[in-house]
């Protein structure tokens, strides 16, 4: 089964889509065959980045029926071992994908046959990138030094907390949860998750069990990306320290990745930053982080949908 | 989920063993500072302004108990009798090292002679053979030494305070020119050593002191 890796932030510019593809570079490097999925629907580059410029077939024409398998929409790379289902070419409304046919991505993912699969998404928090985060115990959150792009991750961590919860009820029940909450904690207390939790406890406990394995059965991975000289080493592991503390999630912190302004240059020329550049402080960086990577998966279950 | 941050004990708070060392516990509790300062990058748009503000004056709270000695003795108890903390045959505690910083400890009474600053400047007023020796042209090191015996100052005293390494005020009084600190330091010296005696004017005083050896090396 594959070691299916989404990844993603929040925010963007963060460089989620340059990890994704500099992991998987790496990865198809070690002779793992490796399948990178873009699904930042709507505002997909991904296929820029592995130097697929024309993508003839993409994720639409699965979604829309064109192709009635996921695998036939899998693009060879210049690169051995390395594949791609590209997002570009998408209608213009695909960003905004019903609940059934997000259902049905999911699966077709989850039956995939590659060693690894790495999930580019999108920035924001909506639920496209919600779910398709939740899709495996193994995740990755991108971040940078900076107030902007750690508010969205913290934003992020919330609303996957929220979309799990919301998950184990249906639509009348979670209203009423939503109107018990507000009744306890008071008006604006049905955005912190943690209230939500202690009413699921009092009011469904045996829900409240399963939801607390499941949390606990995440393995969320935290990358600080653009890390400059004059900034603080130490944030990143703080930062997982913070959400453990308080929010009860077990984040490991997976590594530091340097800022580079040559990575500007080899997304110009459109080439592996690792094979231009492969003697910076950031494809050592790159390197370390795919290593530490590769060896912290254990056997991992997908999630619901498989 | 995780217990609620207030619920934590105070050892849960700053993320420290109830063994902790009390180095330990300042250590931890700077860093639990750059944690949720209110301009720490981390705990940014983390906590809203009240949360932010209780969670400081928790750790504030769990810190100046655990820092204090005799206030984390009473507060261990309390936890042994919560039974949250068990007490192995009184052992909790035993491992710890004696703090460096003594919590009780008051400030401004740190050394006798800032104490008797008052009485010194009497002695010096009063004093005949002092205000002999004040009165002179040049003033050598021997002249120095006859006003801290008259005042009853010992030398270590003035090591003490004025932070002067000993062999070097020997030097001064004994008028050992060759090993003197150069005269940049030497002239601090000479001012610290007056102002630890209440003597004035420091910079007459003093200057009158530099022109002796001055006098002294050309002789040489």
């Amino acid at each position: 089964m594959a070691h299916i890796w989404p990844i993603g932030g929040g925010k963007g510019g963060s460089g989620k889509s340059f990890l994704t593809s500099s992991l998987g570079r790496v990865l198809a490097g070690l002779g793992k065959k490796t399948l990178l999925i873009d699904l930042d629907l709507g505002a997909a580059n991904l296929h820029t980045l592995v130097d697929v410029p024309y993508p003839v077939k993409c994720l639409s024409d699965f979604i829309r029926k064109k192709i009635p398998l996921l695998e036939n929409t899998v693009l060879e790379t210049p690169v051995p071992n390395l594949y791609l289902i590209s997002g570009a070419h998408d209608n213009l409304d695909v960003a905004n994908l019903p609940y059934e046919r997000k259902v049905k991505i999911l699966k077709a993912i989850s039956k995939l046959n590659y060693e690894w699969i790495l999930l580019d998404l999108g920035a924001g928090t909506s639920f496209n990138t919600l779910d398709f985060f939740l899709i495996s115990q193994n995740n990755i959150f991108i971040t940078t030094p900076e107030p902007t792009s750690i508010e969205n991750v913290y934003r992020l961590v919330r609303s996957i907390y929220f979309r799990r919860i919301r998950q184990y009820f249906n639509a009348a029940d979670f209203r009423v949860l939503e109107e018990e909450v507000i009744q306890q904690f008071g008006e604006g207390s049905f955005n912190k998750p943690d209230c939500i939790m202690q009413a699921v406890k009092r009011a469904h406990p045996e829900k409240s069990l399963q939801l607390e394995n499941d949390f606990s059965s995440f393995r969320f991975r935290l990358v600080l990306n653009q890390l400059r000289k004059q900034d603080n080493i130490a944030l990143g592991p703080q930062i997982c320290k913070i959400i453990e503390k308080h929010l009860g999630f077990q984040v490991d912190f997976a590594g530091n990745v340097a800022f580079d302004d040559r990575v500007h240059d080899a997304v110009c020329q459109r080439v592996s930053f690792l094979d231009r550049y492969p003697y910076t402080r950031t494809a050592y960086d790159l390197r370390e982080l795919s290593k530490r990577i590769v060896n912290s998966t254990s056997e991992q279950l997908l999630m619901r949908y498989s | 989920m995780k217990k609620n941050f207030a619920t934590l004990n105070y050892y849960e708070i700053l993320d420290v063993t109830p063994d902790a060392a009390f180095f330990e516990i300042r250590h931890a509790y700077n860093a639990s500072m750059q944690m949720y300062r209110a301009d720490s990058l981390v705990s940014y748009s983390f906590f809203s302004l009240e949360e932010r503000q209780e969670i400081l004056n928790l750790l504030e709270k769990a810190y100046l108990t655990l820092i204090n000695g005799k206030e984390r003795k009473n507060y261990d108890k309390e936890l042994i009798q919560l039974g949250i903390l068990d007490n192995v045959g009184g052992k909790v505690g035993a491992k710890r090292s004696t703090g460096i910083y003594d919590a009780s400890r008051q400030w401004g009474k740190a050394t006798v002679l800032k104490d008797n600053k008052s009485t010194l400047k009497e002695k010096v007023a009063q004093n005949k053979r002092i205000n002999e020796i004040l009165s002179k042209q040049e003033i050598s090191g021997a002249d120095l030494k006859a006003i801290r015996n008259e005042l009853g100052v010992a030398i270590e005293k003035i090591a003490g305070e004025t932070k002067i390494r000993m062999d070097y005020l020997i030097s001064i009084e004994e008028d050992k020119v060759k090993r003197l600190p150069a005269a940049a330091f030497l002239k601090g010296f000479i001012k610290s050593y007056l102002k630890c005696l209440c003597i004035e004017p420091l910079d007459g005083v003093c200057v009158r002191y530099m022109d002796g050896l001055a006098r002294i090396g050309k002789d040489n």
